[in-house]
């Protein structure tokens, strides 16, 4: 019993023994024959031709870039572009056609109302029933009546 | 993330290491370099993209566990050797085999060179290494991968999924194992 204790090494002995044995075995390894050291660089050519690939960041520009040209962004960013962009112009098409026709319409409405009021009749004489009769009925209907007779007989 | 170089470095600086402990292992110098190309390549195809500094462990852990799955095809294949050896027994017998034509001698062509302390020196790295192969599979993993890879009993424990005092006393009883088989051979480090 007491000579198994005498043979245990301390722990600052078993790792000096652990520090010589690794230098030993170091040394040993530096002296492969030519043939195992052939094979380990053709090993690690091949495990480097197959490394993991970088990953590259891609920056996605949508504008035009400083020398003009429209950079090239990846493929499912165009993909995704490519059915957004029509929708897009579509709402803003339709946006357009309605702001247009409602200007036009304002324009109608403001023409109408420059004719009446630079007119020499004034507005409220549209609301009397007797101005509307002397207009059906009075010598301007007659006149009116005359013009349209001669220009139907081209005589 | 590890440049093409730093890789390149790294596997450069391990690889002759790597063969040596899986020869430790398997005692096969063939399946030993097919271990460490495993590794490498797993370690590049899979974690080249690790920082450097993290390569060291990562590489530790799958060679390991490259041996570890040899070991396993190794059992399964000589389970159906055994087998079919069994059955065939009597058609495959050779009396004229002799076990002395296929062992081959160590390869000494450098022990002349440098005289009697190269010898010296060869001959204690294979009392060595003799004596490291036939330590228990963990000791031997714990040892090496304290010692000679410089792994902290920390890295050593997360490469070996153990705990810390797992990985103390592999070290320990491997260390007492081969100062004793030494002392035997009359060998002091």
């Amino acid at each position: 019993m007491n000579r198994n204790n005498e043979d245990l090494l301390n722990s600052t002995e078993v790792d000096q023994f652990g520090l010589a044995t690794a230098a030993l075995l170091r040394q040993g390894s530096q002296s492969l024959p030519a043939s195992i050291k052939d094979r380990l660089y053709a090993a690690r050519l091949k495990a480097l031709s197959l490394k993991k690939p970088e990953k590259v960041r891609v920056q996605q520009h949508v504008l035009a870039n400083s020398t003009g040209n429209w950079s090239v962004g990846s493929r499912s960013f165009w993909d995704n572009v490519g059915w957004v962009a029509p929708l897009i112009v579509l709402v803003f098409g339709l946006i357009g056609i309605a702001q247009w026709q409602q200007d036009s319409r304002i324009n109608d409405i403001a023409e109408l109302d420059i004719a009446l009021l630079t007119d020499d009749v004034p507005p409220d004489a549209y609301a009397d029933s007797g101005f509307l009769g002397f207009l059906k009925n009075g010598p301007l209907a007659d006149s009116e009546q005359d013009s349209l007779d001669s220009s139907k007989s081209p005589s | 993330m590890a440049s093409p170089q730093e890789l390149s470095n790294f596997l450069s600086s391990v690889e002759q290491r790597a063969f040596k402990q899986a020869v430790y292992a398997v005692r096969d110098d063939d399946a030993a370099l097919d271990i460490v190309q495993d590794a490498m390549i797993k370690l590049a195809e899979k974690y080249g993209d690790r920082p450097a500094a993290e390569l060291p462990l990562v590489f530790t852990r799958i060679l390991q566990n490259r041996i570890h799955d040899w070991f396993r095809r190794q059992k399964v294949r000589n389970t159906w050797v055994t087998l079919f050896s069994n059955m065939g027994k009597k058609s495959d017998e050779n009396d004229d085999f002799d076990p002395l034509e296929s062992l081959s001698a160590p390869d000494d062509s450098e022990i002349h060179q440098d005289g009697a302390y190269k010898l010296e020196r060869s001959q204690l790295l294979q009392s060595l290494e003799s004596e490291i192969s036939k330590l228990p599979a963990r000791q031997r993993e714990a040892f090496l991968m304290r010692y000679w890879d410089e792994l902290s009993i920390t890295e050593t424990a997360l490469a070996m999924s153990c705990s810390e005092g797992s990985v103390k006393t592999h070290c320990s009883r491997a260390t007492q194992a081969l100062a004793k088989a030494l002392k035997l051979k009359g060998i002091t480090l």
